[in-house]
């Protein structure tokens, strides 16, 4: 009940309240060297055991290879994979199973389409943009990097794809100023332009307006070049009318101090407005100012005793992709009114996340290999605990990338296909995600409460594309591998590998024999009708 | 979750939805917040049960009409233009003498000339005349009939609840029903006046396709057993409604249409479409917009409102003739709107630009006081001299017009967020 009041007043308490849930000290947390798997499972079961909830089992085999498979490679298992799997008795197939997926070619492009997502969300963005974040996935580029990158890549003849993040919002300083502090700290910070507290209403301001001054100089050129002027600052009202100039202060409160500002005689200001021009005209950039407060803030962000908002932003965004539900959520209210169920476990990422390069595939694969990532998402006795317990799964929508790829290859003849992991996988998956692409008109993006529309229903149960790609029955597709075969059962069960990743259990196979026996009139038409109905289940629509 | 929720407030409107929500917690149909929406939705209420009879027609002027040329004239200004202004059959009243028939249905119509958005750019100025108020990086904002559609729809409506016909290229949008969820989100027609994927195709029996669709419900129900997930129902939910959607098709089609109305509205796209809109509101559906465009007239303004002032006049006085013969349009509010206005100073291309400072509305038909005018524009058309609006004003207006609470809470999350924002109040004087 306490939790739930202080969630009630999340909003102010984001305005009045900057410091992070006071941190436990080091010596508290379990020590730096353990596994990240046994870490996650030691603060989860804790949490449970003391409110007495037994978590929901372990999942199947095949969910485990599903649910995993998605999250890593941004697709289904073949059935070559999820069988190999699940008949393994190797105890230690999981951990190989997650290392050999974040070794195919599938986990930077689908780690890329993440991110993207995270970065530019809906905006429409150069080419460049996403192959900047393509190989920086591939290469598994430290997140500070990437941060420094996207904030301070210098132009040059083409402008460097990672600027597209500052490009995109260049126009909008409430955009660029918000979206930093909600994307790479963890904080959305703008409600302090309109709410204030009530005995340090000014502070309040203060950092809001601190904030955007690290972005106030940023603009972009007439020849679509983003720049850094030298000079300018930005000015507020304070809630009792006074005009202020706002400092460099950072979320944590620390505030830079800055060389003065060049001085120019209004011969030099004119001389200087005319290079500019001319440097447009010939589409070149403008040059980097001597001074960058972008760079100041980049540099303050990364410095211990600073760097925690960006830390456990990460994390817990990451955190957020695999489970469904971050430990902090929403995942950008991550301060001291809206505490974590587990404050030691996010304590404890964030230090090995940041002494381990901020390497984000680390992150990943630690909690793939934990128990508390692959519990079942079935609760059937008694109230389903609260999210934030983590005992038991979430059911997530796929991304619109994620259903296209799958519907791929869960309707595909496998045996006319790659095998993953060879040579021409890769050409292959990257042709298949890239065509994926198209599913973003039909297909809404996951957030959070999501809902799928009707415009995605009438088009998976009325478009020709469905029919024709999915459900056809050439060589390449699953279809012609159905329709042929004598052995029902052994059909049945071959389509239900290809689509689910696992067998028809005896209710399903009883549905499907029935409804074929109906339909000997016809049988191909049949046979498309039972894929269609599994291809648009929530089985096959979520990862469960 | 239950007791999270019932935290919020006392009032006796929340005691109500609070009342629902744990009529449906006990029976553990829904875990989810949004499914609490849903929930309060179920047309337990007489109340609601009245609500839901009502509908909304929104006439969308894309590009900015001008208010010179159409509620606010501003004749014998040198702002004013080349038209005159007419008596109307509400005595004290004039508009503009290219809504001739308007002016003897002014009865039916209230108009508000007081308008100041403050946003005079073509994306953030639509934006906030779809939405009502400003998004928040954190809180993307439901438009109109995204809000309509759940406050006015059955959660499980065979014909769509939102439906947006924009043909017109010009500032197309698709409309958002931001944090409400695609559940809400509109039936888009942008390219013809068939809705996209609508019709079964000729490859697939009709048998098949109701066969498969029943599949597919045993194995998601199935499937949702046991999930908690909010979002595994809507999955099951949006299929659910795909045969009765189909089923609309009809709606759409004008040709279905006795001549003598295809006649009446005129042949044509707005008109079409206006027509389609009826049929649509006819038939259930609670929220329809249709889109004209290439009001943006910075040249040659004069010309440009001739030709779409009075395909407006004339279509528009035809919607309410016909809502009214059917008794619908004490049912209906009719809404003119577009992003903004235009500049009462006339541009040396004599065109007008872009202006938001002192701009006019119509609202039409239910829960309208007819023939009211609310606010003022100065003589020259500049500013607004009395009882300034903006958006959220008008949009609590329309909220009560039709019997909904503009104070009423949504949830996101924990967070209550009102249809308006906190200290918005409607403009009372234009309501019945």
């Amino acid at each position: 009940m306490l939790r739930a009041f202080q969630r009630i007043l999340l909003c102010a308490a984001a305005c009045g309240i900057w410091g992070i849930a006071a941190a436990a000290p080091a010596e508290d947390l379990l020590p730096a060297d353990r596994p990240i798997p046994e870490v996650v499972d030691h603060y989860i079961d804790a949490e449970l055991q003391k409110r007495e909830i037994k978590p929901a089992a372990q999942a199947s085999d095949n969910e485990v290879i599903r649910r995993i498979t998605l999250d890593l490679a941004g697709r289904i298992p073949t059935v070559a994979e999820a069988q190999a799997y699940v008949q393994s008795s190797d105890p230690k197939k999981r951990e190989q199973l997650v290392d050999r997926l974040l070794g195919l070619p599938d986990f930077a492009l689908h780690h890329r389409n993440e991110l993207d997502q995270l970065l530019a969300g809906n905006d429409r963005m150069e080419g460049s943009w996403r192959d900047y974040l393509l190989t920086a996935c591939q290469e598994n580029r430290p997140w500070d990097v990437m941060f420094r990158e996207m904030m301070l890549s210098e132009e040059g003849q083409t402008s460097p794809g990672a600027l597209g993040f500052l490009k995109s919002r260049a126009k909008d300083m409430d955009r660029m100023t918000g979206d930093t502090s909600s994307i790479f700290f963890g904080v959305d910070i703008t409600c302090a332009k309109c709410h204030d507290h009530p005995l340090v209403s000014d502070w309040l301001q203060d950092h809001y307006f601190g904030m955007q001054s690290f972005f106030s100089r940023t603009y972009l050129t007439k020849a679509n070049f983003v720049a850094e002027s030298d000079e300018g600052d930005v000015k507020f009202k304070t809630t009792a009318g006074e005009t202020k100039s706002a400092q460099l202060m950072f979320l944590t409160g620390t505030v830079v101090t800055e060389p003065a500002p060049p001085q120019r005689t209004d011969e030099e200001k004119k001389q200087r407005k005319e290079e500019l021009a001319k440097l447009d005209e010939q589409k070149q950039p403008h040059p980097a100012p001597q001074y960058s407060r972008r760079a100041a803030l980049v540099d303050l962000a990364l410095q211990p005793g600073e760097r925690d908002f960006f830390a456990r932003a990460a994390v817990n965004r990451v955190w957020h992709r695999l489970f469904g539900w971050g430990l902090v959520n929403p995942v950008d209210q991550m301060h001291s009114g809206n505490p974590p169920m587990h404050p030691e476990l996010i304590d404890w990422l964030a230090r090995d996340f940041i002494e381990h390069g901020y390497d984000l595939k680390r992150l990943i694969r630690g909690l793939a290999l934990s128990q508390a990532y692959s519990r079942s998402s079935i609760w059937l006795e008694g109230e389903r605990p609260d999210r934030d317990l983590f005992a038991v799964a979430n059911v997530k929508p796929l991304t619109p990338r994620q259903l296209g790829v799958s519907l791929d290859l869960a309707s595909r003849n496998q045996a006319a296909m790659p095998v993953a992991g060879d040579d021409k996988w890769k050409d292959f998956i990257t042709g298949r995600e890239s065509r994926a692409g198209r599913f973003t008109a039909w297909v809404e993006v996951p957030n959070e409460d999501f809902q799928v529309s009707v415009t995605e229903a009438l088009y998976f149960s009325n478009n020709a594309e469905i029919v024709n790609e999915f459900l056809s029955s050439a060589n390449d597709r699953l279809m012609s591998q159905l329709t042929g075969q004598e052995d029902r059962e052994a059909a049945l069960q071959a389509a239900a590998w290809n689509t689910l990743s696992r067998p028809f259990d005896a209710e399903e196979l009883q549905l499907f024999k029935n409804y074929l026996a109906q339909r000997e009139d016809n049988l191909p038409a049949a046979w498309q009708q039972v894929l269609w109905a599994v291809l648009t289940s929530p089985e096959f629509r979520f990862n469960h | 979750m239950a007791n999270r929720r019932a935290n919020f407030c006392g009032s006796e409107d929340h005691l109500i939805h609070r009342r629902g929500f744990l009529g449906a917690a006990a029976a553990g149909a829904f875990a989810a917040n949004m499914g609490v929406l849903n929930v309060l939705q179920s047309p337990t209420l007489a109340s609601e049960l009245k609500r839901q009879q009502k509908h909304v027609i929104l006439l969308w002027l894309a590009g900015g009409a001008s208010q010179l040329e159409t509620w606010d004239p501003k004749p014998g200004h040198d702002n004013g233009g080349p038209f005159r202004a007419i008596e109307t059959n509400v005595p004290g009243v004039h508009i503009s003498e290219l809504l001739p028939k308007m002016a003897q249905r002014m009865h039916t119509t209230c108009l508000i000339r007081s308008l100041n958005t403050r946003n005079a750019d073509h994306g953030g100025g639509a934006e906030l005349m779809e939405r009502g108020r400003r998004d928040e990086p954190t809180v993307k904002y439901p438009d109109l009939g995204a809000i309509i559609a759940r406050e006015l729809g059955r959660p499980d409506s065979e014909v769509p609840d939102y439906v947006s016909m924009y043909t017109t290229s010009e500032g197309r949008r698709k409309g958002s029903a931001g944090f409400l969820g695609a559940r809400y989100a509109p039936m888009f027609l942008d390219k013809e006046l068939m809705p996209a994927n609508i019709r079964r195709l000729e490859q697939i029996s009709d048998l098949d396709h109701q066969q498969r669709g029943e599949l597919r419900q045993m194995l998601g129900e199935k499937f949702a057993r046991g999930r908690g997930s909010h979002s595994v129902d809507s999955h099951n939910g949006a299929y659910k409604r795909v045969r009765g959607l189909m089923a609309s098709e009809k709606l759409f089609d004008v040709s279905l249409e006795p001549q003598k109305y295809r006649d009446a509205y005129g042949p044509t796209q707005f008109g079409e479409q206006t027509l389609v809109a009826r049929r649509l509101i006819e038939a259930g559906v609670p929220f329809v917009k249709v889109a004209r465009g290439w009001w943006d007239s910075h040249g040659q303004n004069f010309e440009t409102h001739l030709e779409l002032v009075t395909e407006l006049d004339h279509v528009m006085s035809t919607l309410i003739d016909d809502l009214e013969a059917r008794g619908l349009l004490e049912h209906t509010l009719i809404i003119t709107l577009g992003e903004f206005g235009r500049t009462p100073r006339i541009n040396p291309s004599l065109g007008r630009d872009h202006f938001a400072s002192a701009w006019s509305a119509s609202l039409t038909g239910c829960g309208i006081k007819g023939g009211a005018v609310w606010g003022k524009s100065s003589p020259d058309g500049m500013t607004v001299v009395d009882g300034e609006v903006g958006a959220g004003e008008l949009f609590a207006t329309i909220f009560q017009a039709l019997g909904i609470d503009h104070k009423k809470d949504y949830f996101l999350g924990s967070r209550p967020i009102p249809l308006t924002n906190p200290g918005i109040e409607p403009i009372r004087d234009v309501l019945a």
